[in-house]
Formats: structure tokens, sequence, C-alpha cells
């Protein structure tokens, strides 16, 4: 009587023209990540945003998605990296980068038209389609470790008509060109395409008085939770982490308080 | 002749300095003139041609002296004269040898190696004929002579009119019955030549070295050596400057419009530049355009990399990108380019450091950018030494080599999204504190607010700013928002300053 193994070998065999290792297991490669370099939420993330995929942050105003991305770049741009924030609003504070831990010289910025109401005659395209062009040219560069495209300020109906097949040439080329990709929106638009999908919700309220003090405004708590996240399927990971996490952040005037 | 020797045939316009006032007014040929130099009333007589001197005029005359004589015709030095003199006898000399030396003490005289030209121009005779004849031909009179020795040759050119073509070996014969001020002389030593009695070269090559050397010092050797055609020479041959010689022009026969159709020529031109450019085993670092329009109006662009190239296509994307977003306002009747070449960008990357954007890909993304979204917005933040909050201006994006930093540890930052430019918006107040916020035609609760913070600057200009900030956190049923808001008292209104995300 043959063996288990030996009839394996034989199916596979028979197969390798149609089905190449047809019953062998396919060991998943661990996926590269970086770091946010906040404790909670990477232990959420199993390690941090990957690397080469897309990556979806989406909630409302102050929900702290543009904390966490500056956060994010943070540490990308300490480990000597190059990045880019793709700006839809011109709305970056680079003071707030800056003090968030980011490498300004590391940072390729590029603001979109802040000509709101005017319309450019010599530029026909809207803000949104600037951006994807530019994100487009971005990927195809190359190089760059990560790239956020910042759509936070962009009404959900407006990302919505942008077409899936966007999406999907952004995802390959993030893969080809091996860059972490990172959305901020106010609704996910990417779909299928986001590897890492995450949705920002509001959390506790922290009042500015505390104990009787003068208002000031001090800290904020942010809540995460995750929607989507294709790398946890890895064989590696022995515990299923958190859906949720809870992430405090406070004004640059505390820390020297 | 000895295999290998260099032959030399100089050129020699006597009274160089007439010769060139004369060449731009060839009506004065005929008459007596003397040029003037110096500083007005102090003007000197600088040179005169052979009938002013016939007439009694010498060089170091005042002004007032050489106006003395009736019949001369007085001009005044004109450097730019002098200099196309130069060119045009460089230029006649360049057609007979490519090696070319300036014979620095005597202005207007060549030295050219001839060794090797016989077969283009026969022999050294029908050579030193065919020069003169093209320096007459040019406007100039110039004596010629061919030698072995540099110096002799130098010395005939000077000291006999015509053409003088000296055998091998016979240099100390030739130049022996050459006065021996045709050395060019030290005055000390002319002084005490004549104090000798020494007048022509033979009589000093006759002298003993070794008492020559005795009496002059190391001078004495090198005038003995002169004297009898015998002192060496290394010849620097003028180079044109290579910088200067990275320009390609041309001219169109018909205005052209669009850009694309000049892109095939920009190309070739590009292309051309760079294998200039690559056998001295440099790279292009920067690339002017400039482009003659329709009407004689001039466009001028600079093209400069991040990194010096040596890619036609990137340099050409760049040529195009940067014209296309500063395109000419008319049509193009002839291009131009000068490239300026530095050592190309080398550089050993290490295999376990951080991947880095391409440099000749970054740039060429960069001029993209630049042209998609305009210059300012494009490149990286530098925060500015400035109190005005959120102060910064863009700078190119170079991010530095690639390594790793220590994480520092921060704790994470509250964002603030900038409002640019900042939204007005309604504000009803309650004690001097905000209660109410309307903006984008919606009403906001304030839940919280802390301020006010009075923020002013640049109180010593006309750019002073002043405003008092509030951050507030906004309810409007379920929309929760936490801004932060401003008071400008000039203006007597409330603006979005930013939202905290």
């Amino acid at each position: 009587m043959p063996s288990a193994a030996a009839i394996r070998v034989q199916i596979e065999s028979t197969l390798a023209q149609r089905v190449p290792a047809a019953l062998t297991l396919k060991i998943k490669q661990t996926p590269e990540v970086f770091a946010s370099g906040m404790a909670e939420v990477d232990a959420m993330l199993g390690g941090g945003i990957p690397r080469g995929t897309i990556t979806e942050v989406s909630g409302p105003s102050s929900t702290g998605r543009t904390s966490f991305a500056l956060c994010t770049l943070a540490s990308i741009t300490q480990l000597g990296n190059a990045c880019a924030w793709v700006d839809v609003s011109d709305a970056l504070s680079p003071e707030t980068a800056a003090a968030s831990g980011v490498e300004l010289r590391r940072l390729l910025w590029l603001r979109m038209s802040a000509e709101r109401r005017t319309k450019l005659t010599d530029k026909p395209w809207s803000r949104l389609e600037q951006a994807l062009k530019a994100t487009d040219l971005l990927l195809q560069t190359g190089g760059f470790a990560a790239v956020v495209l910042d759509m936070s300020d962009v009404l959900p109906q407006h990302t919505q008509r942008i077409p899936l097949g966007t999406w999907y040439r952004f995802r390959l080329a993030a893969e080809h060109a091996r860059t972490a990709l990172v959305f901020l929106t106010q609704s996910p638009c990417a779909s299928s395409c986001a590897t890492l999908s995450l949705r920002c919700e509001p959390a506790v309220v922290v009042p500015f008085s505390s104990q009787g003090e003068t208002p000031l405004f001090e800290r904020q708590q942010y809540q995460f939770a995750r929607e989507r996240n294709r790398n946890e399927g890895s064989p590696f990971l022995q515990r299923k982490p958190a859906q949720r996490v809870s992430w405090p952040a406070e004004t640059l005037w505390s820390r020297v308080r | 002749m000895v295999a290998g020797a260099v032959m030399y045939a100089v050129l020699h316009p006597s009274n160089f300095f007439a010769q060139a006032a004369a060449h731009q007014r060839p009506e004065l040929r005929k008459q007596p003139f003397v040029v003037l130099d110096g500083e007005p009333p102090a003007e000197m007589v600088f040179a005169a041609n052979h009938a002013a001197r016939s007439q009694g005029v010498e060089i170091g005359m005042t002004r007032l002296q050489a106006e003395a004589f009736s019949k001369v015709v007085t001009l005044r030095r004109v450097i730019e004269h002098e200099h196309t003199a130069h060119a045009t006898l460089h230029h006649v000399a360049c057609m007979f040898s490519p090696r070319i030396e300036s014979v620095e003490e005597r202005p207007g005289t060549y030295a050219l190696d001839i060794h090797g030209m016989d077969l283009l121009y026969g022999n050294a005779t029908e050579l030193a004929n065919k020069l003169r004849r093209s320096v007459m031909t040019a406007g100039f009179l110039a004596n010629i002579a061919v030698a072995e020795n540099f110096h002799a040759a130098v010395s005939l050119a000077c000291g006999r009119t015509g053409v003088s073509v000296v055998p091998s070996g016979c240099e100390a014969h030739a130049i022996g019955q050459l006065p021996v001020t045709a050395l060019h002389l030290a005055p000390e030593h002319e002084a005490t030549f004549a104090a000798w009695g020494i007048r022509t070269c033979a009589e000093l090559a006759a002298l003993a070295e070794t008492d020559l050397i005795t009496r002059l010092g190391q001078a004495g050797k090198k005038l003995h050596s002169l004297a009898r055609g015998a002192w060496p020479h290394l010849m620097f041959p003028i180079e044109p400057n290579f910088e200067d010689g990275l320009v390609e022009q041309m001219e169109l026969d018909f205005p052209v419009e669009e850009l694309e159709r000049l892109l095939f020529l920009l190309s070739r031109m590009t292309t051309a530049l760079l294998e200039r450019v690559r056998g001295k085993a440099r790279a292009i670092a920067a690339l002017r355009v400039v482009l003659r329009l329709d009407g004689g109006a001039q466009h001028e662009r600079t093209v400069r990399p991040a990194l010096p190239l040596q890619d036609t296509a990137t340099l050409l994307k760049l040529i195009q990108l940067d014209l296309e977003t500063h395109p000419p306002s008319a049509g193009i009747v002839g291009l131009e380019l000068h490239a300026q070449s530095a050592a190309p960008y080398r550089a050993q990357h290490g295999l376990f450091l951080p991947q880095a954007p391409e440099p000749g890909h970054l740039e060429v993304m960069l001029a993209r950018m630049r042209k998609l979204l305009g210059e300012q917005r494009v490149g990286s933040p530098e925060l500015t030494d400035d109190h005005r909050p959120n102060a910064f201006r863009m700078v190119p994006f170079e991010p530095p080599p690639p390594r790793r930093n220590e994480r520092q540890s921060f704790s994470t930052p509250v964002a603030l999204r900038v409002s640019r430019p900042p939204h007005m918006v309604g504000v009803a107040l309650a004690n001097h504190a905000p209660v109410r916020v309307f903006w984008d035609g919606a009403a906001y609760v304030v839940r919280d607010a802390a301020g006010p913070v009075r923020v002013s600057g640049q109180w010593w200009s006309e750019a002073n700013w002043c405003r008092e900030e509030w951050d507030v956190r906004l309810e409007n049923g379920t929309v929760e928002r936490l801004c932060r808001i401003a008071f400008d008292p000039r203006s007597h209104c409330w603006y979005l300053q930013g939202t905290y995300d």
C-alpha cells in the first residue's frame, strides 16, 4: 500500500502542468511592516503598517487620522527613508510634523492648489485629480518608503466617484515599488484594494479644564477599529490581536508643562 | 631635421598696435596717425605708424606735442579693436596649424608648430609664403620666420622683414647679424652690452660663456644660448576653454510655435553636447536654453539637475518639462544650448541601507510635479525662525543620504490641520467667550473653550500681526470637532485657523 506521501507526490506530478505544487502548503511570507511608534497601535496591527500595500485610515474629523499618519512617517523617516505627503487640501502643518519627529528634509510635500473658489484656467484638473496623478508619479518613480494621500477634507461623495481601477493600479504600483501607501479619508473608498483598513472613531471626551484649573486643551484620546487586515491570516500569528485600540495624544504645549 | 623635432613658424605683425587701429579704419593706412593712451589730459602717444614716425613723432610724446604735427591724425586707443585684431590673427594661424602658442612679450605674435604640415602646405618656404599672404588678406602686414628653435624664430620674425626660413642647425648664423636688442633684453643688460661694444647677436655668441656667466650671472647663460639660437623652449599651445566650447546653436527657417517639434532638434543638440562632455569623463551640471523668438526677443531658461547627468533622455525630459511650464511668448526662430560640465556623480550604495529615489528619476518626477502643481507647491517644508505659528518656507526636495537615526521618544502630538487660507466664521460670544460658531452654513455649539491666547509679532514693521486664539470643542448633533479659531482685532473678524485631527 503506497504511503500518503507517495500518493501526494503522484498527484502533484500529474497536475504539475496545470497546478504547480497542488497539495503543498504555500508558506506565506511575513509581511514587512513599518512600526508607527505607538505600542498599543502596533500591537493591534501586528507590528505596524504593511509595506508594499495600501493602508486606509478613515473616519470623521478630529479622530486622529493625521496624528497617526505623522507619527508613522516620523518612524519611517528616522530609519533613513524618503517619504511623500500628497496634500489634497494643503492642510499639513510643518510645525506639527516636526514635533511628531518627522525629518522634514526626507519629506516631499506636494501641495495641491489652494484656490478653492476660483477656477484656474491653466490647470484644468481638480485638486483630487492632481493628487491622484501626483501619487501615480510618485509610485512610478519608486524609492519612497511611504506615500500618504491625504484626502481627509474631501467629501465621501467625491472619493466614492474615483474609479476602482485607480486603486487597483495603485495597489500594483505600490507592491512593485515596495511603498507603504496610506490613504486618509472620511469614509473607506479603496474597498478590497486596501490590505489594512482602519476606522477612526470618536473616543472618550477629555474635558479642557480639569481640577478647577484654567481651561487648557492638553490631550485627546483617539480610538481605532480594525476593519480589515489581510496579513493577519499568517500562520505565524499565534494570538488574534484586539479589534479596537485606544491611544492618547497630547498638545505641544503640554510637553513643557 | 631630427625625427620628432618641432618646426616653428613665427608670425609677427610689426607695430601691432598701429596696425590694429588701422585695421578698423583702412582709410588711415596712407596717412600719418598716432594712437593716444591714458587719462585726459595726460594722454601720451602709445603707437604711431611709419608715416607718422618719419615726420618725427615718437612714442611717449604728449597729446599736445603730437598735435603740433599738422597732418598727423590722432586716435584714441580702443582695447576692443586690439582684441579683434588678436582674434583675426589667431584665426589665420589656426588655418595652418592646430598647435599655436601666443608669444606674450610681443603682442600679436604667434608661434605655430608646423611639423608635419608639409603634406598640406608644401615645404617650409611655401608654407611661410602662404601664411604671409593669408595674413595680408586679413588686413595685416606680418613678418614670418621659420626655424627649429623657437627663440631664434621669434627674434628673426621681429628683426627681419618678410619671410625668413632657417635651415636646420643654422640658427646661430641666421640671427648673427641681428642687433642684440632683438633678443628682448632687460634694460640693464642692454646698457651693459652697449658699454661693452656688443651690437649683434654674433658678437654676443662669440663671447666665452663662462666669462659671461661670471659677469651677468645665470642671465648671462640664457642670453648666450639665445644669441647662438640654442635656448630650448617647451611649447604651451593655446587650448580653447572646454566650458566655452559647450555650445550648440541652430537657426530655423520659419518660426515654430509647438515645443514638441523642437524636441527632435533639442535631442540632437543635447546628444552632441553630451558626447563632448563624456569625452572628458564629465557630466552635464546645467543646461541653459536660449530661444530666439520671432520679433527679436529672447527666452532663456536654465535646467539644473540636482546631480550632474550623463543621460540624454533625462536631460531632454527636464528641458521639455521646464519649457512647458514656462513657455515662450512667440514663435521660435533660433535655438542655443549652453552646457556647464561637472564631475559625474558617483556613490557607493550600501546593501543594507534604506532605499532612496534614484536621482535621475527623482529629478524628472520633481519637474513633472512642478509642472502639474506649480513651483512653490513641490518640495520639503523648512521651519523658519519666526514667532508666527506655522511659519515655514518651501525648499527643494534633496533628501540626505540614507542613514539610520536613533528613534527619539516623543509622545504623540495632536496634529493640527491648517486651514489655508483661514476660513471666516461667525462666532456668538457670552462673557467674552465663544458659545456658538457658524461655519459653512452649519451652527456648532461650543462644548469646551480654552483661551484667549494673545499672539502678535512684527510690531516694528508694516507686516505686524496680532490675534486672539481659542481652542474650542464644537458639536453639531452627532458631529464633533476640535478646532482652533482666532479673532483678528484689526478686521474684527473670526477665522478658523485649523482643525485638530
